[in-house]
């Protein structure tokens, strides 16, 4: 039996060694029929066990698969060796440059007047306001007449109103849509009204189309010290900075009492700088209480219903937020301009 | 307007700075654009008199003067003004000064000479625009005086501007008494003496339109003293109210609007022919004014007029032909009250714009002419002498302004704070003399100059002005929301153009008005134009019909500012006439240029073509729910290339257009000729569905690829909807993989390849069922199109 036993490890020492040598999968496998195949090496080996003494037998069995078991490992762990360096290969092979750009559109971008007015909407409807809208192409009465502003008054030539050929006109303002509103809901009310406005008068510093948003809130109980909350609120959302705000008296047909606010510099923190010709101030808008006389234009009773309206320029509040010194530059719509609000 | 501190102290005794004076009138509502400190950079500059003057020897125009201001030595000084003499007292700039428009006098040769400084022009010292000659000082001027000094120089110019509805300011009178009400400054009114008269010399008077001018006074003055100056004190005062000093009768007249608010007007008597009426203009009456134009007066214009002529248009402005001229000896000063009504429509209809139409058209106090015609008396006398004539006056009696009620409930409910009774009646009694405590409030009678006080709100603004805004309450009040949130079923805007933002697109902002011809060469046909009666240009004359021209417009800037590739979409209105104006919001947009930008993986650039476009439009279309919905149906478009241009349907109605430019316009406008345009209608294409769930099956779908031998003159769309509308429930998708024609295919044919797949809710679909789904929808092509399969 010893012979046999020498002949038994000599097989499986050569199986381990050349299963250390193999240096592919195939090579593997070649190694795996010739000796652990059905006529491998080792299987064959089980072939002598006739010859043996039947007292052996069941040893030399036991030796034979122990044999058998060992090379197969050793296959094993070979195979499981290979297969980690073939992945590695592989994965180096499919490296990429990650840092090349992706392939595909390019997003756009929303025109700098259309990202502010979101905001504004934004910041107004989360305070209860609803929005509306109305005409671009508007009649006298709801720009002016209903608005407190009689064919004679001065503050008409401040409008420089684009006129059609059949007497109506462009709006000058976003706030006949405040009229349209009044006359179709009962109070109490709060909406905003974005939108153009258009006013013929083209230089520097005036487009003849720009942008406003028109706000009113009605109720039994609205006060001049509401419209100073709610502006406040609004400009300090707005800016993003705890900014001051001063309002001032000034006059508009539609409201009484009238102002103009403003708020701190944002550019130098009301210290005063070139934008603000070193006032300090920068002046942002408009508003009052509704005039008794347009609510009567509207049928809602003055003395039941108080409400304040204002406007505010788009432009104008873009340019502050976006340091954008030039107005024309709006209505170019050049692509180096615009991507840069993408 | 702009005002001098100087002259506003005579009026007014208060401690405030030019600063503060400024930032108390602009938060009261006078906002103050600009505060400006002026003559302090006339250091060294002296009054001086000229002792000697010979000819430069090498210089015609040049003289050689001797000039003492006061010290041991003499000034030899080189000198150009032709008017120099000796004798003459004039500014002296003395070697090391800086005048305003930045000279360094230093000492210099001219020619050979030496000249140790400079005699000097009104110009020269910052006080004119140009001036003839050397400034002439009065004879008195003390030798050696700083000029500063000397022409009180040394002021702040306050530059208020005032809202319309604050006519009362536009005075120094006005802003001083404004001043007392706000900061309880003493105000002391200016001085006014009575001239006695001396001549019997009238003008009749003959107002016929009382509505219009309820008072108007004249008064002659005969002899004046031709060869009159306006003293310099009156100059400067003007000067720094920018206003250019004419003649020394036309500025007595401005001076006492600047000072009193009262616009007068002066007209040489020899030139009036008779009497003045006050009348309106008789259409088709001609007058010519004083800024050299000839007018065709409307009948609904006030005029001055003589007995046959008019003279003047009321508050606006005079005529020349009865102007103030050098050889003026007999003048007749008018000071009249016209109201705001007279006048407003008629400056603007003129196109004149006059600082007397200015403040005619805001207001003027009534009770003003007597106390001005009285003022300027007295001026005329003191400079040019002559006698004084009775004052004629023809008026209707001042009845004071309505009172106006307060309550004090209404001023504390408006301004949402607590105020005290007293306080808000301190503050009524500086703003009127007559006020009177009622039972809930008080009684004001507003003053004859205040024409913005007519109903409680604005005494409530008076309330909140006086008090400073900065002094009210503020609160951030709970508001209950109003309105109605959008409908889901509508697509939202935002999501529109946010999906277009996704899709590469830049948004854009045109105006909506532009060239005619561009206009109609964008135009979906034969539209009425919507033009304005007052365009700014040409190119801005005409409302838009499309939101093409601008986007047309704006990819030519962007192509000539070598951007090669351009997607922008614009949202906005358009405008129609069909009778009545229509204005409908679209969305539209443009491209061209290569799919893609330019990028490292794409390394040969596909141009955009018809399906680039169309497949954005999917996109937009899958918002709704139902892109189904939408037919995109060959059309031709005026705009666009035939061979290339569809409209959109949705449920059998246009909501709009796609296609390629045509190559003639393409050309036209330097635009890519292939370029791809799209607008769609907003409120159609954002009308969409509240999803509803279908149940999803849970067996598996099976599919089967047809080949359809279909005649090319079928749209491929039409085949697809067809076999959608045909009564299956369980052919739940058929998708378009091929279209192909050419060899192996009949002529006049195509082959179309699709696949259909079967689903059914409740179990798997045997094969036996999906053979006769197929064969089904084959059947119904043959009959309705006689398409076979392949």
């Amino acid at each position: 039996m010893s012979d046999t036993l020498q002949n038994l490890d000599e097989i499986t020492a050569a199986a381990i060694t050349e299963a250390g040598q193999a240096d592919s999968l195939s090579a593997l496998d070649d190694l795996r029929v010739k000796y652990l195949g059905k006529k491998g090496e080792l299987t064959t080996q089980l072939k002598n066990i006739g010859k043996l003494d039947p007292a052996d037998r069941p040893a030399f069995g036991g030796m034979v698969n122990q044999a058998k078991k060992q090379v197969a490992d050793a296959l094993g762990a070979k195979k499981e060796y290979l297969e980690l360096q073939h992945l590695a290969a592989s994965l180096a092979a499919d490296a990429i440059d990650v840092s090349l750009p992706g392939r595909g559109q390019q997003v756009g971008g929303l025109h700098p007047v259309t990202r502010t007015m979101q905001r504004i909407e934004d910041i107004f409807t989360q305070m209860g306001f609803a929005v509306a809208d109305g005409p671009e192409i508007e009649d006298d009465f709801h720009n002016f007449e209903a608005l407190n502003i009689p064919d004679d008054h001065p503050a008409r030539a401040m409008h420089d109103t684009f006129y059609l050929e059949d007497g109506h006109l462009l709006r000058t303002h976003t706030s006949p849509v405040q009229v349209r509103y009044m006359k179709g809901q009962k109070p109490p009310m709060n909406i905003i009204a974005p939108g153009r406005v258009y006013r013929c008068d083209s230089d520097v510093t005036h487009t003849p189309m720009f942008h406003q948003v028109e706000g009113l809130a009605v109720a039994e109980d609205i006060s001049f010290a509401d419209l100073k909350g709610i502006l406040t609120y609004f400009l300090r959302q707005f800016f993003e900075k705890d900014l001051s705000v001063r309002l001032r008296p000034s006059y508009f047909p539609f409201t009484e009492p009238s102002a103009e606010v403003d708020i701190s510099c944002v550019f130098c923190d009301g210290e005063g700088c070139r934008i603000c010709k070193k006032t300090g101030w920068l002046e942002v808008l408009g508003c009052g209480m509704v005039h008794p006389e347009v609510f009567r234009h509207v049928g809602i009773d003055s003395e039941k219903y108080t409400g304040f309206a204002f406007g505010l320029g788009v432009e104008r509040l873009t340019m502050l937020r976006y340091g954008v010194d030039d107005l024309r530059l709006f209505f170019e719509n050049d692509l180096a301009f615009l991507r840069q609000f993408q | 307007m702009i005002i001098s501190e100087q002259w506003l102290r005579e009026l007014i005794n208060t401690d405030l700075n030019a600063q503060e004076i400024a930032d108390a009138l602009t938060l009261a509502g006078l906002e103050v654009d600009a505060v400006e400190s002026i003559g302090t950079s006339l250091e060294g500059v002296v009054v001086g008199e000229v002792l000697s003057k010979e000819k430069h020897p090498d210089a015609d125009r040049l003289n050689l003067t001797e000039v003492t201001i006061g010290g041991d030595d003499n000034l030899a000084i080189v000198c150009g003004a032709s008017n120099v003499r000796i004798g003459m007292k004039v500014p002296v700039a003395t070697v090391g000064s800086k005048l305003p428009n930045g000279l360094k006098i230093k000492k210099s040769k001219i020619r050979g000479q030496t000249s140790f400084g400079m005699l000097c022009s009104e110009a020269e010292l910052g006080m004119a625009d140009d001036s003839a000659g050397l400034l002439e000082l009065s004879d008195d001027a003390p030798i050696g005086e700083s000029i500063q000094e000397y022409l009180n120089l040394d002021d702040v110019l306050i530059d208020i501007d005032l809202t319309p509805n604050r006519g009362d300011c536009l005075s120094v009178t006005g802003v001083a008494r404004e001043l007392h009400v706000l900061v309880d400054a003493e105000y002391s009114p200016v001085t006014i003496n009575q001239a006695d008269v001396v001549s019997s010399e009238i003008i009749k008077v003959n107002v016929q339109e009382f509505d219009a001018c309820p008072r108007y006074l004249a008064r002659v003055v005969t002899g004046v003293n031709l060869d009159a100056v306006t003293p310099l004190w009156m100059q400067e005062r003007l000067r720094r109210s920018g206003l250019s000093s004419i003649s020394p009768i036309v500025d007595i007249t401005n001076y006492v609007m600047m000072e009193l608010g009262q616009p007068m007007h002066a007209f040489d008597k020899a030139k009036l022919d008779g009497e003045i009426k006050v009348r309106f203009a008789k259409q088709g009456e001609k007058v010519a004014l004083l800024n050299d134009t000839e007018v065709e007066l409307q009948n609904d214009t006030l005029v001055i007029a003589d007995a046959n002529n008019p003279i003047a248009i009321a508050g606006v402005m005079g005529g020349s032909e009865s102007a103030i001229s050098d050889s003026t000896a007999d003048i007749v000063f008018e000071a009249a009250h016209f109201t705001k009504r007279a006048v407003a429509g008629t400056a603007r209809a003129y196109g004149l714009h006059t600082d007397s139409s200015h403040r005619f058209e805001r207001g003027v106090d009534p009770l003003l002419p007597e106390k001005a015609m009285q003022r300027a008396t007295e001026l005329c006398l003191e400079i040019c002498g002559g006698q004084v004539g009775e004052i004629i006056t023809q008026s209707v009696e001042y009845s004071e302004k309505p009172s106006v009620e307060l309550r004090f409930e209404r001023v504390r409910r408006l301004l949402g704070m607590p105020l005290e009774r007293d306080e808000v009646e301190a503050m009524l009694s500086r703003i009127s003399d007559n006020v009177t405590a009622t039972e809930d409030g008080w009684s004001v009678i507003p003053p004859s100059y205040r024409f913005d006080i007519e109903r409680e709100c604005d005494l409530v603004e008076e309330v909140a002005r006086v008090k400073g805004y900065d002094n009210l309450d503020d609160r951030l009040p709970k508001l209950i929301p109003s309105g109605r949130i959008p409908a889901e079923s509508q697509v939202n805007k935002r999501q529109l153009m946010n999906t277009l933002v996704a899709l590469g697109y830049q948004e854009s902002i045109s105006y909506s008005f532009i060239d005619d011809q561009m206009r109609s060469d964008f135009a979906a046909g034969e539209e009425k134009t919507i033009p304005l009666a007052n365009p700014l240009a040409e190119n801005m004359s005409v409302m838009r019909g499309s939101l093409w021209p601008g986007l047309v417009s704006a990819c030519q800037f962007n192509l000539n500012r070598q951007q090669d590739r351009v997607r922008l979409f614009e949202v906005g209105a358009v405008f129609h006439d069909d009778g009545e104006i229509q204005e409908t919001d679209r969305i539209a947009g443009i491209i061209c240029g290569p799919v893609l930008p330019a990028q490292v993986h794409v390394k040969k650039a596909k141009s955009v073509d018809f399906y680039d476009v169309r497949a954005d439009l999917e996109s937009i279309f899958s918002l709704t729910g139902k892109a189904l919905d939408f037919i995109v149906e060959q059309r031709e478009h005026p705009a666009l290339h035939p061979g290339q241009s569809a409209a959109i349907v949705r449920n059998d109605s246009d909501i709009g257009f796609v296609g390629r430019i045509h190559p003639n316009l393409a050309k036209k406008y330097d635009l890519l000729t292939e370029t791809y345009l799209f607008e769609l209608d907003m409120e159609t294409l954002r009308s969409g569905f509240v999803p509803a769930y279908e149940s999803v099956s849970k067996f598996p779908s099976v599919s089967r690829d047809i080949a359809l031998l279909t005649p090319s003159s079928i749209a491929v769309d039409d085949v697809l909807q067809f076999i959608r509308s045909i009564d299956c429930d369980d052919l739940r998708d058929v998708q378009l993989f091929d279209v192909y024609s050419g060899e192996g295919i009949e002529v006049n044919k195509k082959s179309v390849a699709l696949k259909l797949t079967f689903q059914r809710i409740d179990r798997t679909l045997t094969d036996d069922e999906i053979e006769s789904y197929t064969k089904m929808v084959l059947d119904e092509l043959k009959n309705q199109y006689s398409i076979e399969l392949r």
